[in-house]
């Protein structure tokens, strides 16, 4: 297991683009090896995976106000 | 430690939504735009079907930009009245969310941050340009543990997220709490790909080094963790 990531920066943005969605099979399969044999790694993927939890579901969501829907309705109907 | 599995399983599918029409005429309405000739009855059912559906992520996108209530109804409400008013540059079928997104956000830049109550605007491309330098790429890694912000409590991502540059700000927002894919991002944004990529790395490290500072006055730190 390797202690010391060399490519830090390189990884962590191919571990974003995996979490996001956006990583090739190219880069799928390059972290997969990495987690396999990286401890900087492992501790950035789950480090970068915690925050977008975080910012997924821990969230607060705010839900738009009845009364500014039905005011909005209202003037979209008096367009015509 | 994370095994192929979870990281197989953890990552996330996206379909290919469609993108928004060409020629947005939210920017600059003209000739060029294609006008469809949608009568009353279809616009106030496009605008009903298509556009209100998204009414709750609209609110908690401009909240999020104008961290207002008020601030946050008036952009709502001028978004979707803009919508209706251009709808026959909407074309049916089209990524309506990523559309109003868009006017969203331009609202926002024209009207609201102008009169916005934050500190002086700081000018993103400086920051960018701090943070692309060759020597912040290099030591840039922010000393943080997933163990350490995982008691951290929704007030305090919010509360680190406004802390943000709104431009740093709108990419986490988009991607993270709305989902919406890196292509989708660059037509909301009026940006190419690789400064989406690029700008939310940033704001992805600005906000790590926001709650690290909480995690530490929470006591979590390389200290107790030894």
């Amino acid at each position: 297991m390797k202690e010391h990531c060399s490519h830090r920066t390189d990884c962590l943005k191919m571990i974003q683009l995996i979490l996001d969605g956006e990583a090739t099979e190219q880069q799928l399969a390059r972290l997969k090896v990495n987690l396999e044999s990286c401890k900087p790694c492992i501790e950035m993927y789950h480090l970068e995976k915690e925050v977008k939890e975080l910012l997924t579901k821990r969230m607060e969501k705010k839900c738009c106000p009845d009364q500014l829907v039905a005011t909005i309705k209202s003037k979209i109907l008096s367009f015509s | 430690m994370a095994t192929i599995q979870e990281v197989m399983s953890d990552t996330p599918t996206r379909d290919d939504d469609q993108l928004l029409p060409d020629g947005d005429p939210i920017d600059q309405p003209s000739a060029d735009t294609p006008a469809r000739g949608y009568t009353d009855e279809q616009k106030y059912r496009i605008f009903n079907k298509e556009f209100m559906p998204h009414i709750d992520s609209m609110y908690n996108f401009a909240f999020r930009l104008t961290t207002d209530e008020d601030d946050a109804n008036d952009l709502v409400q001028d978004t979707y009245l803009k919508a209706f008013r251009f709808i026959s540059s909407f074309e049916q079928g089209t990524n309506a969310k990523a559309w109003l997104f868009r006017i969203l956000k331009n609202s926002f830049i024209n009207d609201y941050r102008k009169k916005s109550k934050e500190p002086a605007k700081v000018d993103y491309q400086d920051v960018e340009t701090t943070y692309n330098s060759e020597d912040a790429e290099a030591e840039h890694t922010v000393d943080l543990r997933a163990e350490s912000v995982s008691d951290l409590i929704g007030d305090e991502v919010a509360t680190a997220l406004n802390s943000l540059p709104v431009d740093f700000r709108t990419v986490i927002i988009l991607c993270d709490i709305e989902g919406f894919t890196y292509e989708e991002m660059a037509k909301i944004l009026d940006i190419p790909i690789g400064t989406v990529r690029s700008r939310l790395h940033r704001a992805r490290n600005l906000l790590k080094e926001k709650l690290r500072d909480y995690a530490s006055s929470m006591g979590y730190n390389e200290e107790n963790e030894e």
